[in-house]
């Protein structure tokens, strides 16, 4: 990392590498803790539908994609073939060029190698915590290593637990698992949304996402793996055109 | 169903996932980006969870949930409300989890 020189009013990283990534291991926390029980959800589905143990744990570990990975289960299950789930896990997860574009301004200094490391470990979450950390100023490659380290961590190991005690856990919605991903997107929206400019776009998107599928029942038909990608898009444009000033961006 | 498709479905996701992560950051961080595309790229993030957030509560399992002050609702206002006074992602996600499970418990659903 380019050494800066320190401002007597800002918050600055941690000054080792080993500081940062232990940093970052701690703010990921939460992120562990949610997708524990999500993964485990997972692993008690995959099972379920004919993946073993290995299977589901491989697919965890490389894929690392809470909502495409249960997308390509729900289409293996509806009897899709190879091509219909990767389309299916691959829109839905579309939303990821735009956070790797969002990311890249910050990943400037970074080598090809330290890039390709750190994409592997971009998700919602990931994400959110990064940016977040990044407008306080205390964010580096280093940290950013610690969150994805310690957010695989937890989607391995709950995918690991979910599928070796499927039997055992039960349903795993009992101890309100679906809920813990709707909570930490929540928490997140609140995070990002701090100002005003933030706040009336993030709301615009949520508007757009809900209207998409209210026009499904008027007859035009948009699969639900674009919601997302429809609604921010959209709604990042309209705030861009509204907010033409240097306030609104970050 | 085949261990074949399932391990050709494993790897296939692997890679379709990080092509649709590396890339961005490996061609957009080489890029100088005009000022509104910057700005663009800044509101994002909020887009994102909030699109993210309204399906997750109103539509759960991609249904509109039963009515519209189903726990969902009620655990993801709190959940906001516990994250705008403490700052913490712990606390809120574990506050919001306790309350979705009680409001569901009591609504007996």
């Amino acid at each position: 990392m380019p050494h800066v020189p320190p401002a007597a009013t800002t918050p600055r990283p941690s000054p080792t590498r080993g500081a940062q990534f232990l940093r970052g291991l701690h703010i990921g926390l939460p992120v562990f803790l949610g997708y524990v029980p999500v993964g485990a959800a997972f692993g008690v589905i995959a099972t379920s539908i004919g993946f073993s143990v290995v299977q589901a744990v491989v697919c965890s570990a490389t894929a690392l994609a809470g909502a495409g990975q249960f997308i390509a289960l729900s289409q293996l299950r509806a009897g899709e073939g190879l091509f219909g789930v990767l389309a299916a896990t691959t829109v839905v997860n579309l939303r990821y060029v735009l956070f790797g574009a969002t990311m890249s301004p910050h990943l400037r200094g970074l080598g090809l190698p330290g890039q390709a490391a750190l994409a592997f470990s971009l998700t919602d979450e990931t994400f959110a915590v990064n940016i977040n950390d990044r407008r306080e100023g205390l964010s580096t490659a280093w940290s950013m290593a610690g969150v994805g380290a310690v957010a695989w961590a937890g989607w391995v190991l709950g995918t690991l637990l979910g599928a070796g005690a499927a039997g055992l856990v039960g349903d795993p919605s009992r101890w309100g698992v679906e809920f813990a991903m709707p909570a930490m997107f929540t928490a997140l929206f609140v995070a990002l949304a701090e100002d005003r400019r933030q706040l009336t776009v993030g709301a615009v998107a949520a508007a757009i996402a809900l209207a998409l599928p209210a026009m499904n029942s008027l007859g035009i038909q948009i699969s639900g793996a674009w919601f997302i990608i429809i609604a921010s898009t959209g709604a990042a444009s309209l705030g861009t055109l509204l907010f033409r000033s240097e306030g609104g961006r970050r | 169903m085949s261990s074949a498709l399932i391990w050709s479905v494993i790897v296939g996701m692997a890679l379709a996932n990080y092509a649709t992560r590396f890339p961005p950051i490996a061609i957009v961080s080489r890029m100088e980006l005009p000022a509104p595309v910057m700005r663009w790229l800044s509101f994002i993030p909020v887009s994102v969870m909030g699109s993210l957030v309204a399906l997750e509560v109103f539509r759960p399992g991609g249904q509109w949930a039963g009515s519209p002050t189903s726990p969902y609702v009620w655990a993801a206002i709190l959940t906001g409300l516990v994250y705008h006074a403490s700052r913490s992602f712990l606390g809120a996600t574990l506050s919001g989890v306790a309350v979705f499970v009680g409001i569901r418990a009591l609504l007996g659903s």
